[in-house]
């Protein structure tokens, strides 16, 4: 074999590796708050717990709510920005970031909202014509 | 009954295509021309079967017939025309047949234009995809098995499980539920048509390499595929554009660019169609890379194949912002994509052995290498990007419940190849108009190299960089746009017609160079209480009021009514208040921010809005939506939001009352009293955050009374809510009359439209004139009105946009160009 094509032999493994590994290192599973714990970043699903008090407050600039993750652990989190505006309605949560001394600090927060496209969503949303009415 | 003819109408145009597709076949094998008329005539008449589906689609959703599944689910009555006309390609169905009516006009073209050998196999090929695309919105249904989801489809057959079908089959709802709030936005009528008419030109390319493999001549069909294939760019590059400005103009990410799913969806079909222009430039020039030219062709449809198989089976719902929904489609989608990949797997692995390679190597300094190594950094990021918007199937591999990469991986990886790119791409043109060897390209490239580091080091001095990576950036950014700036003024001298290739490269150097300096100099705006605050959550020193330590800074402030904020030492923020507006979106506020220069240069208001979004979810709750506000300049855009307001809240605290009083609301005891106010004729007083003044009061006819009123009297009453300003006339009525001997007076609360405030007509003193309102609703103490907003400085985001332009300019040159040469030929 020629060495120039040996040379690329190896450049596209080298290029190929150090691709994958990145890859494999940016992206993250999506786990639940105790699992956090051992984690540098973590995507966790959940939902709102609204039985605990929750609220934004101007003089901390910061929003903290409980949420409850599917795993069924309760943990504070505190998102470093105004309440979101569908914040109540979402019926999942994810929030990115880490966890510290019990709570997680959120530098992002999802929120799926019941979707108009939603099946489900769809057929509760109707309402006979003559129901709407009255 | 319209819908039965529209669905007989896509089902006719449907077999047409595949009868065409079978006449195509015959006559590429047996080259008779009779074939190719047939097949001619059923592709055109496909193609008035499809205009006549797609005008009954319009006409069903200009007429309202909520019906209709489709009409249903994307228009209401309210909507204003051009978004009815948009609703066309609202849903995935229209967008569907959208796509096909633009392949059809383009198969039409091609009828006229392509020449044998080619014809035959190259319309086969696009009939196929539009076959394709057709059993995509066919809606038949053999058995349990349903091909296609129609846009005729009525909701009955759209939804047969829900209960209120089930009870009356012939339900007709009043309404519809709209286009998405998100979507009313004049880029909507028109980024998907072009999105579309990329995706159709996009196949050109592709059928011509099908074409070249089949008749095995592997060295004209370029020239005919090469200005189709820069059209597919430059409508794919117009339709990214669009969808950058737009995300950046109306959603809150504050950018233009955030590599969601749905944008990597049109940029790698890009990425590789403009890898094959490079390839099939150096075909054309010098006869090789005849196998990188079909590889390429061949990957930019499978591209367009495979994020369309992304973006609409709903496997990345969870990932991206707007990507479609699983029709039901994912296993007709996977058929697609596999069918039209083994196709070109199967052509060319048969083909492999005789296809031309090339004989001698090219030397590294010649314009074949230089062109060929452009090509594959295009691939490479091409791939890049692929495997990062493929993490939901592909991160499998190494995690079981895989989240998108973050942003850094896309950024990591494709700007330093972009940089590479950008010093190949001036090494290339020169070496493309001149052979050369490396002393004479030394000598030529003497001049722009000299420009370039007296340009890099004044950009480095006067912005402060100091940071390596940034300067190399900016080293090559600089050196795209000189270097290849020269090449084209000496161009320009010789043939105007020449420059398409250098203007596109100047265009990609000023593309770096925005998108470097938009994400170097990208500034919040924030006021100096929240620029402490986050000078001390960076030294670790704050607490919130649990105690706990905070981590994070905040981005945004508050803003209190008429109360101006200095903002990073240059600004005055004030929040002057909003109004109510109810045209496109109904309840949307639009607040105004006035925004004036500490050095006295003038000042400008910004008109950021948030609105409900009108698809509310069960339960009457609201929710709420943002749009930004952007004030483009030429070095620096300002872009500004509001993430919560007073309004909003107050909003949500009456919802969640009128939830809680539920049916109850009717009989709330008129217990609470309100405060006095003592008014003379033209006083004006404030209260509450309401400016309220007396213009005049007046005795007024006792028609309507009782026949033992005495006197009555009028007030006329001026309120005015100060932030939102506005002003309501009250005409409150004070009546005097008797019973039984005795007089009474009578004064009925009026109430201030939209507020939970009603004014009483109290008294009247005859010595001084005064007149009493008893006012109910309004707090004594004033109700602070404050916004929270978001404020960012951007600057030369100008020269993003300026990069892009130019490129669209540089592309579409060359289209004229090479268009002019091949149509000379005839």
């Amino acid at each position: 074999m020629k060495p120039k094509v040996i040379i690329g032999i190896i450049a596209i493994i080298g290029f190929t590796t150090l691709l994958m590994v990145n890859f494999s290192n940016s992206i993250s599973t999506y786990t639940n708050f105790a699992e956090a714990e051992n984690r540098k970043s973590a995507h966790v699903v959940g939902k709102w717990e609204d039985s605990k008090a929750y609220g934004f407050s101007v003089e901390d600039k910061q929003f903290t709510f409980f949420m409850e993750d599917e795993a069924g652990n309760v943990r504070k989190v505190i998102y470093p920005k105004p309440k979101p505006n569908n914040f109540e309605q979402a019926e999942k949560l994810v929030v990115i970031g880490n966890m510290e001394n019990g709570v997680f600090y959120a530098n992002d927060m999802l929120m799926k909202c019941p979707s108009k496209y939603n099946a489900t969503g769809e057929e509760a949303q109707f309402k006979p014509a003559e129901a709407e009415k009255s | 009954m319209i819908g039965v003819w529209g669905k007989i109408f896509i089902n006719a145009a449907f077999v047409c295509s595949i009868l065409a597709a079978v006449g195509y076949f015959l006559y590429s094998r047996n080259d008779q021309n009779r074939y190719f008329r047939a097949s001619n005539w059923l592709f055109g008449l496909q193609g008035l079967f499809l205009i006549i589906a797609s005008g009954l689609l319009v006409y069903i959703i200009l007429t309202h017939q909520f019906n209709y599944y489709y009409v249903f689910n994307y228009t209401s009555s309210d909507l204003q025309l051009k978004y009815l006309v948009a609703a066309f390609w609202g849903g995935q169905e229209g967008s569907f047949m959208l796509w096909i009516l633009f392949s059809f006009l383009i198969g039409c073209g091609l009828m006229k234009w392509t020449r044998k050998p080619y014809r035959g196999p190259v319309l086969l090929f696009l009939t196929l995809t539009q076959v394709f695309l057709f059993s995509m919105i066919a809606g038949i249904h053999i058995g349990d098995v349903a091909i296609g989801a129609s846009p005729f489809r009525t909701i009955a057959e759209a939804m047969p499980n829900a209960p209120f079908i089930q009870a009356n089959p012939d339900f007709v709802p009043t309404d519809g539920k709209g286009l998405n709030d998100l979507l009313k936005s004049p880029w909507m009528v028109i980024h998907p048509p072009i999105l579309f008419i990329g995706f159709a030109m996009m196949t050109v390319p592709y059928c011509f390499a099908m074409a070249a493999l089949w008749k095995e001549k592997y060295n004209e069909w370029i020239h005919p595929a090469l200005p189709w294939t820069l059209g597919a760019n430059v409508a794919l590059l117009t339709a990214i554009f669009l969808g950058g400005y737009w995300a950046y103009v109306t959603l809150s990410f504050g950018g233009y660019w955030a590599w969601d799913p749905v944008e990597n969806a049109s940029l790698v079909p890009w990425l590789l169609g403009t890898a094959g222009i490079h390839t099939m430039i150096i075909q054309k020039k010098s006869s090789t890379s005849q196998k990188a030219s079909i590889v390429f062709a061949l990957l930019a449809y499978v591209a367009v194949v495979y994020e369309t198989f992304l973006t609409r089976s709903g496997i990345l719902e969870d990932a991206s912002v707007h990507s479609f929904v699983d029709l039901g489609l994912y296993t007709q989608l996977v058929i697609f994509m596999v069918v039209m990949t083994g196709i070109c797997l199967a052509m060319f692995a048969w083909r492999y052995k005789r296809l031309p390679s090339q004989q001698r190597e090219s030397k590294l300094l010649s314009r074949e290498f230089m062109t060929f190594a452009g090509a594959m950094i295009l691939f490479l990021l091409a791939l890049i990007i692929t495997l990062g918007t493929s993490s939901p199937i592909i991160g499998r591999l190494f995690t079981a419940n895989p989240t998108p990469p973050e942003i850094s991986f896309y950024n990591d990886w494709t700007l330093p190849l972009a940089i590479i790119a950008a010093f190949f791409t001036v090494i290339g043109q020169y070496l493309f108009w001149r052979k050369q060897d490396a002393e004479s390209l030394a000598q030529d490239l003497l001049l722009p190299v000299a420009l370039t580091c007296v340009a890099t080091l004044a950009t480095i001095m006067i912005a402060e960089v100091y940071d390596l990576y940034s300067m190399v950036f900016m080293l090559a950014g600089w050196f795209a746009v000189i270097g290849n700036g020269v090449i084209m003024i000496r161009l320009m001298f010789k043939n105007p017609m020449l420059i398409g290739g250098s203007l596109t490269h100047v265009g990609f150097g000023l593309l770096l160079l925005g998108i470097l300096a938009s994400s170097l100099y990208n500034s919040n705006l924030l006021d100096e209480a929240t620029q402490t605050y986050n000078a001390a959550v960076e030294q670790g020193e704050m607490t919130d009021s649990e105690g706990l330590p905070v981590r994070q800074k905040a981005n945004f402030m508050q803003l209190k009514l008429n109360e101006p904020k200095v903002v990073n030492d240059r600004y005055l923020f004030t929040y002057e208040g909003y109004t109510l507006e109810d045209q496109e979106r109904p309840g949307q506020q639009e607040y105004r921010i006035r925004i004036e220069s500490l050095d006295g240069s003038g000042s400008t208001y910004l008109y950021p809005q948030v609105y409900p979004l009108s698809a509310a979810s069960p339960g009457g709750a609201v929710q709420w939506s943002v749009d930004p506000d952007v004030k483009t300049g030429l070095t620096s855009d300002l872009y500004l939001y509001v993430a919560g307001s007073s309004y909003v809240e107050r909003r949500n605290e009456q919802i969640e009352e009128q939830k809680k009083a539920g049916q109850q609301t009717a009989a709330t005891p008129d217990t609470t009293k309100g405060q006095e106010l003592a008014l003379e004729e033209g006083e004006q007083i404030r209260v509450g955050g309401f400016d309220i003044s007396l213009e005049s009061f007046n005795q007024t006819s006792t028609e309507g009374l009782p026949d033992s009123t005495m006197i009555a009297v009028r007030a006329r009453i001026n309120v005015r809510h100060q932030a939102s300003g506005d002003a309501q006339t009250l005409r409150p009525l004070f009546a005097i009359y008797t019973n039984q001997g005795k007089s009474w007076s009578y004064s009925p609360p009026q109430k201030l439209q939209g507020y939970d405030v009603s004014f009483r007509f109290t008294n009247i003193d005859p010595q001084t004139g005064e007149v009493t309102l008893e006012v109910e609703g309004i707090d004594e103490t004033y109700k602070e009105e404050w916004v929270l907003v978001v404020a960012e400085e951007k600057p030369f985001i100008s020269v993003v946009w300026l990069g892009t332009f130019v490129l669209m300019i540089g592309f579409s040159i060359s289209i004229f160009r090479h268009w002019n040469r091949e149509r000379r030929k005839e």
